[in-house]
């Protein structure tokens, strides 16, 4: 049952994200942050436009350029360097610079930590610029553009950036010397001692080798480009990207610096150095600690990218579950989906420990959100997306594929969800990795439509899943293979058809864009969540126990409103769950049941009706429900078989399954009776009882109309006048002697408990009274039992009919979620009653029959007909509807007496509170006493006919 | 090829993650069982072909990844399936209630007339060791009597049962002439052609 509580858990977490995206727009800062891989606490303080030259030492050293950037414009002209028009920010932690002609010609992500150096540079008395050093001796050369205060204060406000920064520079050092890039310019450095530089800790390619053939890749020359690179732009914390970063980039990165750019790309270099040693405490703080998700892992340990050798040694192994393992502890949410150790153990062959870490944090939660969540919808939403795009890029295709029914999805999920890493030789996914890294979900897609638009034609003659697949398959295994083998050209025949992959992929479809994507997920997600949340439901309703009292319209209900409140009740903590609280249930009962209070209403009490009645339902005593409680409980709730319901009552109050409850115990039960009948005392509903003397009411003014017009013809008017008060009073009256009868009979057939109990009363005056009363005394404990419960509940007629009906129908099951409207209950019982015409008809004839046989009128002549068009012609019916009827109403004379007597000084109100109603409880107690004496003689003769019903 | 029809069919594997879903099918259609195998990621996708009969089956075998997330996208791939097996795992119980479940959903979504069998695997580990099992092969029994279905006990390990299941299902496979009009056989003529290029997926049928 788990697996559906915790299916049910995702779709709560997923429904509140599905409430929070009606496709809400992402504030300017979501957007900045998201451009820039910024972490979620950065926002923009200042922005402006400026103009920005990046520097490094070497350009300093032969053009002595600096200095001159502001006051002789000619100069800059000499320099090699370009100067970028953009736009400039600050946020806590960072300087973002962006040039504004495509966005990426100069993009420069600063974290403050870096700076070394800040001078305003002087200049004409119009222009504010400033030179800013970093770490790598690169310098940053910015002209602000635009007011000269504005420029004063900006530059203020990155003072007071830097000075509140202070305390991390100390954590730059030791981060840099976890960096490759560190490494590599300080180990050539002229001079540079090179026993004293160690190189950092890298992925498991270090130990293991890394996949491929380095030759063949390229790599020293590769690194020897980004060397160069990293010299003349900074690096890490401090880069500035320059179109060059993106060609790097592009040809496929060097396998030792494959794990830091990653990191630089995706953001997570950021998060890792925000929240240095986070990784080591989380796996620390829950060692030991067990969960399914570690289960999980555990069985894929061992199943991840298996071919590689490091995971088939005890030092991979040992990464990867670490990585797996703190991640889920990091977000139980995701917990563990299988595919995240594939892309996990593609990490850790280049990144440390930490860096995968942080790697696979912004990967599932920034890059592919919702891919490994627990329902999986973002790679379901990512299918349909996928799906969409190849029908309108490739319409023969589609047109191909939807004709013979091929699954595409089935084909394409795995490249996805596991990055191509399952799919195609490990080379050549981690050069999708790259690039994926650095433009986001949009180059998977690039990708996929490519792999399907090179195998168009073949697919094209293709009519079923498994060909697909393998065609599919083959053309993976031969992405090294010449693209073009009969070509006369070599350069052309050089070209291989991963190559072609990636030309196809990010040239013919760069019109693929983010916005592009986010559009078709907005289009399809209503739709896809809806699907999984039928799906749940389905599951979840299927594993249910049975519950022979409740319908299966019943049971979506149930279900509908039990997420529904669970839902709201904390959507604002952010918090799925699929267990309920008492407050939760206090919400969600006020929905279904005419005597469970709304909360502003409803004052809270440990040992109350509802306080038992959810204990009762939390068969675990977990303190919370889960809905198979909750159906299991309203199934027993709304059981109209006399007997079991008056057990079921009883055994709310019986803790222990004693089968007997204490003198407090029927205080208790006294009160419950009174609670769940509230609206019945109130008036707000009308049980059975009330409804036929209102039938009987109506029938006796027809009768009387009847007589008076002497027409053969009844008519049942569409309206009646009726004096509502007169009928709620007596209502009230009739529950509160009930009640007071209650208590009565209860403590008058207790039996005396065998094992005296003491009770502790502080107040004299009350013991003094109880003491009075024998009933009472607190020197001689009671014990109620089962037997003499249903009893006393079955002497007394809205009692009997409370447990055989009144009560189930409180309990409205089939009130769906979207209709919480509960007033005008009474209203619509009205008009039912008159629309449903019959019982009213059929008094009416009871009564014109009755008067027939009296004066010898031909009763059959007369025809009944109704007014208002639905209410029905009189049948031949007897009121069955009531058979109880006349037995009740034996009890009902001989407890006459007492009832009055009773009753006596008891004051009705329709607006007890709960204060006045314990006050009321204890004049009835007091009462008691006296009553009882003149109630002895009566109640021999009551018991013997009451001890027929007990079986 | 001759030109004897192949009849392709359908057939998905359903059951909690772990219970040798894969396994099951590598025993089927390579003869061969790995400790260690990698997750399903999604589906995987296999095919046999058997003589059975004078019928020629060509299985279509989709196997599921296990991992409970996975659940729903479980009709993506057992939309259309002419077959299915529901695996458990003898040896444990949470298993045989997820062999429920999914008979429950495929009796609900799939295809009305859909051949299910019920497969209580590792019978290897109840065979070392009869204080492994803990579902009763007349649970199992019951069970697949109640839905009717087939159900055998099986190993993927020892291949005990393996071929047995694929068998069973296919001989309930009604004939093609009786299922279908011309347009089938077209299609399995456009078959034997690919069937060519793709000898490295199959084997040349097995030996049942």
């Amino acid at each position: 049952m788990s697996f559906f509580n915790t299916i049910r858990e995702r779709a709560s977490s997923l429904s509140i994200f599905d409430k929070a995206n009606v496709p809400k727009k992402p504030s300017k800062d979501e957007l900045f942050r998201e451009e820039f891989k910024l972490p979620d606490d950065e926002t923009i303080i200042d922005e402006t436009a400026a103009e920005m030259l990046v520097v490094s030492k070497e350009d300093s050293n032969q053009n002595n350029a600096s200095n001159n950037f502001s006051s002789n414009e000619n100069q800059l002209s000499n320099h090699s360097n370009f100067v970028f028009s953009g736009k400039l920010y600050l946020t806590k932690h960072y300087i973002v610079f962006r040039d504004s002609f495509d966005r990426k010609s100069c993009v420069i992500v600063l974290n403050l930590s870096t700076v070394k150096k800040v001078e305003r540079i002087p200049s004409r008395a119009y222009v504010f610029a400033l030179s800013i050093v970093t770490n790598c001796d690169i310098k940053l050369l910015i002209q602000f553009i635009g007011i000269r205060s504005r420029s004063e204060e900006f530059s203020y406000k990155l003072k007071t950036c830097l000075r509140d920064n202070v305390s991390n520079t100390k954590k730059i050092d030791p981060f840099l010397e976890s960096l490759y890039s560190e490494f590599i310019v300080k180990k050539n450095e002229p001079g540079a001692d090179k026993s004293a530089i160690h190189s950092p800790d890298g992925g498991l390619g270090q130990l293991f080798k890394y996949p491929g053939d380095p030759k063949k890749l390229r790599d020293k020359s590769k690194l020897r480009l980004w060397y160069d690179y990293f010299r003349r732009y900074g690096r890490n914390l401090s880069i500035a990207r320059q179109k060059m970063f993106y060609k790097l980039l592009r040809v496929g990165l060097p396998n030792r610096l494959r794990g830091e750019i990653w990191e630089l790309t995706s953001g997570a270099m950021y998060l890792r150095y925000q929240n240095l040693g986070i990784y080591e405490k989380l796996l620390k703080d829950n060692e030991g600690t067990s969960s399914i998700a570690i289960d999980e892992i555990e069985k894929d340990l061992n199943r991840s990218l298996p071919e590689y050798s490091a995971y088939q040694s005890e030092e991979g192994i040992g990464r990867l579950r670490r990585v797996l393992t703190a991640y889920s502890w990091k977000n139980p949410d995701v917990g563990y989906c299988q595919a995240m150790n594939i892309v996990a153990a593609a990490l850790l062959i280049f990144q440390t420990e930490e860096q995968a870490f942080w790697t696979l944090s912004v990967l599932i939660e920034k890059f592919v959100p919702g891919y490994y969540s627990k329902t999986m919808y973002g790679t379901l939403l990512d299918q349909k997306v996928f799906e969409s795009l190849v029908e309108k890029t490739m319409p023969i295709l589609w047109t191909h594929i939807t004709k013979y029914d091929i699954q595409l999805s089935v084909v394409s999920l795995p490249w996805f969800l596991s990055l191509f890493l399952n799919s195609m030789p490990l080379v050549f996914a981690f050069r999708i990795i790259d690039v994926f890294f650095l433009h986001g979900p949009k180059a998977l897609f690039q990708v996929a439509l490519a792999i399907l638009r090179i195998n168009g034609e073949e697919l094209l003659e293709i009519d079923d899943d498994g060909t697909f697949i393998s065609v599919l398959k083959d053309y993976f295994s031969q992405l090294d293979d010449s693209a073009h083998p009969n070509s006369k050209d070599p350069k052309f025949r050089q070209l291989t058809k991963f190559q072609e992959l990636l030309i196809v992929a990010f040239k013919e479809f760069s019109n693929i864009t983010d916005e592009m994507i986010n559009q078709e997920r907005n289009k399809h997600k209503p739709s896809i969540l809806q699907n999984i949340e039928t799906f749940i439901k389905r599951s979840q309703l299927r594993n249910l126990p049975r519950t022979p009292n409740l319908s299966k319209e019943h049971i979506s209900n149930i279900y509908d409103r039990f997420y529904n409140c669970i839902q709201s009740h904390k959507a604002s903590l952010g918090v799925g769950s699929s267990s309920m609280e008492f407050k939760t249930y206090q919400q969600f009962m006020n929905g279904f049941c005419d005597w469970a209070l709304p909360e502003e209403e409803y004052d809270s009490h440990p040992e109350d009706f509802l306080h038992r009645l959810f204990r009762n339902w939390d068969k675990d005593s977990k303190g919370v429900l889960s809905l198979t409680d909750v159906v299991v409980g309203l199934d027993k709730l709304v059981n109209k078989n006399l007997m079991e319901s008056i057990s079921y009552f009883f055994e709310i109050y019986d803790y222990n399954n004693k089968g007997e409850v204490d003198r407090e115990g029927i205080l208790q039960i006294s009160e419950g009776l009174l609670y769940i009948t509230k609206p019945l005392q109130d008036g707000k509903v009308f049980d059975f009882l009330t409804k036929k003397s209102i039938e009987n009411y109506i029938a006796d003014k027809i009768v009387e109309k009847q007589n008076e017009t002497n027409d053969e013809v009844i008519l049942l008017p569409s309206e009646v006048n009726i004096d509502q008060e007169i009928f709620q009073r007596e209502q009230g009256e009739r529950y509160l002697s009930a009640a007071s009868d209650f208590i009565q009979r209860a403590f008058e057939y207790a039996q005396p408990a065998e094992v005296p109990e003491l009770i502790e009363i502080d107040d004299k005056k009350d013991l003094e009274k109880i003491k009075a009363n024998a009933a009472l005394d607190p020197n001689h404990p009671l014990t109620l039992n089962l037997a003499t419960f249903r009893m006393v509940i079955l002497a007394d007629e809205s009692y009997e009919l409370l447990f055989s009906e009144t009560l189930s129908s409180s309990i409205h099951l089939d009130r769906s979620t979207n209709i919480s409207d509960k007033g005008g209950i009474l209203r619509d019982m009205f008009d039912g009653l008159l629309a449903d015409g019959r019982r009213v008809a059929n008094q009416v004839r009871r009564r014109m029959d009755s008067s027939a046989t009296s004066s010898s009128n031909n009763h059959d002549s007369s025809s009944i007909k109704s007014k208002p068009g639905n209410a029905s012609l009189i049948e031949e019916e007897d009121e069955d509807d009531f058979g109880a009827d006349a037995t009740s109403n034996d009890y009902g004379d001989l407890l006459e007496n007492a009832e009055i007597q009773a009753l006596g000084d008891v004051p009705v109100s329709n607006n007890v509170k709960k204060d006045d109603r314990e006050n009321e409880l204890k004049v009835l107690h007091g009462e008691m006493t006296e009553i009882e004496k003149g109630l002895q003689n009566q109640s021999i003769s009551k018991d013997k006919n009451l001890i027929e019903f007990e079986n | 090829m001759s030109n004897k029809q192949i009849t392709p069919v359908k057939l998905v594997l359903l059951g909690e993650a772990a219970v040798g879903k894969s396994s099951l099918v590598l025993r089927f259609v390579s003869n061969d069982f790995q400790e260690n195998k990698e997750p399903t990621i999604g589906a995987a996708f296999l095919t046999q072909r058997c003589i059975i009969g004078d019928k020629t089956i060509k299985f279509e075998i989709w196997d599921t990844a296990g991992q409970e997330r996975f659940a729903s996208l479980a009709p993506m791939y057992y939309r259309n399936a002419q077959a299915a097996l529901v695996v458990y795992d003898i040896t444990k119980p949470a298993s045989f209630i997820k062999a429920r479940h999914w008979i429950k959903e495929l009796h609900e979504q799939a295809s009305k007339d859909i051949i299910i069998a019920l497969v209580g695997n590792k019978l290897d580990v109840v065979e070392e060791d009869e204080s492994n099992r803990k579902v009763a092969y007349e649970e199992g029994e019951t069970l697949a009597n109640e839905e009717g279905l087939i159900f055998l006990e099986t190993s993927a390990k020892t291949s005990f049962n393996v071929k047995e299941v694929f068998m069973n299902i296919g001989q309930k496979i009604p004939n093609p002439e009786n299922v279908t009009a011309s347009g089938e056989q077209g299609r399995n003529d456009a078959r034997v052609d690919l069937n060519v290029n793709n000898d490295s997926v199959e084997n040349n049928g097995c030996n049942c």
